[in-house]
């Protein structure tokens, strides 16, 4: 393989495979062009000296292969003002649940300056692993957003970012019915952490102890039990395929960037659903596993696990019944965002009167 | 109506920097130039392909005519122009060697005449524009 070669490959092997020969076959050609008139000007056969000046007149390769791509992003300008303010809002979350772990470790544990500085340790590869795991997970969710976006919008018909825009479309486009970008975006990533948890790492709901009374909620190397029963276990299939809908309606709001009555149906009916599950949950067995047999007898008389067991099942009683009067709340205000869309629809086009 | 803005945003550059006794590094002129003719680039490449030219061939043209432009520039350019019905190409075997050869297409023949006339405004607006301030000062 001769240097012109090495170079039109090393330009091609940057290239999508689909124009790659066309484009090398076409620098190939334009560099023997080149060589030919340099060879004519000296007088003299082209050599190798020859072939280093036309190349390095030419560029580099990365250079040469990016002028013929567009511009590509993983998340791109519209997305990344709101990435941002998640990656910092799941920054500080961290650094705020590291450091109270850290106090009360150091509170309980930190009898000696040895174990202090251990502890200390434990909390930053914590925090640097946190902070990882959070930000390459917000990263992945992006760039899946920006692709479904730039995707849908390049290929599908019919999509905002093919059509020609109607001021018409300014009346679909009420104030209730225009997509809050922040919260929705918002709610895909914590509605995919939720899937990601439950699914994948249901023990950090379990609650751990050491035989020195200290407590902790998550994964380690205590003796842990998990918080929550096998009962409220069996409702995650449900869940999780409401969660998944939910992110499916959320990037279709995001696509079209306002809610219409198909949208606002599709989500009534998650919440109807959601609902449900909940009522089921409230009506169903026990939702946590922790009782008085769950702790060594030295722990289960203390005052502390007698509260601890009274209140917890009361405290998702509560929590069941706020997401039913919650879910149901969002409901009534869909519906009167329906009807008073209609009503504005009606005011744009003077048909009202 | 976006370019004249682009060129006057440029030129207003230039303008304030000579006001104000800046003195601009070789890099921002080379910059500031390098963004005006960016404007001119496709005219240019359009007036030159009435008659079939490979693209070493039309480089030479266009280097003849004034305008220095490197390929790194001008292939992407040909295929985008291409892409969008501007022009055609076709490959050739010349001298045991492939060319690829491009021509302006129908599409591109109706929309010459169009730009010609555009720059021809642009031009008239800017020699307008340039003695206004030629005046005032």
């Amino acid at each position: 393989m001769n240097l012109i070669d090495s170079y039109v490959s090393e330009v091609g092997r940057r290239l999508p495979s689909k124009t790659r020969a066309d484009i090398e076959a076409e620098i190939s050609s334009a560099l023997e062009d080149m060589l030919e008139e340099r060879s004519s000007k000296a007088g003299r056969l082209a050599d190798d000296d020859m072939v280093f000046e036309i190349l390095k007149e030419y560029g580099d390769p990365e250079k040469v292969a990016g002028s013929y791509l567009p511009e590509r992003y993983l998340i791109g300008p519209s997305l990344y003002p709101i990435f941002w303010t998640l990656v910092k809002v799941f920054l500080a979350i961290t650094l705020i649940v590291v450091l109270l772990g850290l106090g009360i470790n150091l509170g309980q544990s930190a009898h000696d300056l040895q174990t202090g500085l251990q502890i200390l340790g434990k909390a930053a590869i914590n925090l640097y692993t946190s902070a990882l795991t959070s930000l390459a997970t917000l990263v992945l969710i992006f760039a899946i957003i920006e692709w479904a976006l730039k995707n849908s919008g390049k290929k599908v018909e019919g999509l905002p970012l093919n059509k020609e825009w109607d001021p018409h479309s300014l009346t679909k486009i009420s104030p209730p019915n225009r997509i809050k970008l922040g919260e929705t975006i918002a709610e895909v990533v914590f509605t995919f952490f939720a899937i990601f948890l439950f699914n994948f790492y249901p023990q950090v709901f379990n609650l751990g102890y050491s035989t020195s009374g200290n407590w902790y909620i998550g994964t380690g190397n205590w003796i842990s039990v998990p918080i929550l029963s096998e009962a409220f276990f069996r409702f995650i299939p449900y869940l999780t395929l409401v969660w998944i809908l939910t992110i499916v309606l959320d990037i279709i709001l995001l696509q079209q960037g306002y809610w219409n009555t198909l949208t606002r149906i599709f989500s009534i009916t998650l919440k109807v659903i959601n609902i449900a599950i909940s009522a089921a949950m409230l009506a169903g067995p026990s939702l946590i596993a922790l009782t008085a047999s769950s702790f060594p007898s030295t722990l289960s008389n203390t005052q502390a696990i007698q509260i601890l067991l009274k209140i917890l099942p009361q405290i998702i009683r509560v929590g069941l019944w706020l997401s039913i009067l919650g879910n149901t709340i969002e409901i009534i205000k869909a519906f009167s965002s329906m009807i008073s869309n209609r009503q504005f629809a009606f005011t744009i086009t003077g048909k009202s009167s | 109506m976006a370019n004249y803005t682009i060129t006057l945003d440029i030129l207003y550059y230039i303008q304030y920097n000579v006001i104000n006794g800046d003195i601009m590094t070789n890099e921002s002129f080379d910059n500031v130039i390098l963004e005006l003719r960016r404007g001119v680039i496709v005219l240019a490449v359009l007036s030159q392909l009435s008659q079939e030219q490979y693209g070493y061939s039309l480089i030479n043209n266009l280097r003849e005519g004034g305008l220095d432009i490197d390929q790194g520039t001008l292939y992407p350019l040909l295929r985008r122009l291409e892409a969008q019905g501007l022009l055609q190409s076709n490959w050739r075997i010349e001298a045991d060697r492939p060319r690829r050869y491009y021509v302006i297409s129908k599409e591109g023949q109706t929309l010459l005449p169009q730009l010609k006339q555009e720059w021809n405004s642009i031009v008239t607006m800017m020699d307008k524009m340039l003695d206004m301030e030629r005046r005032v000062s």
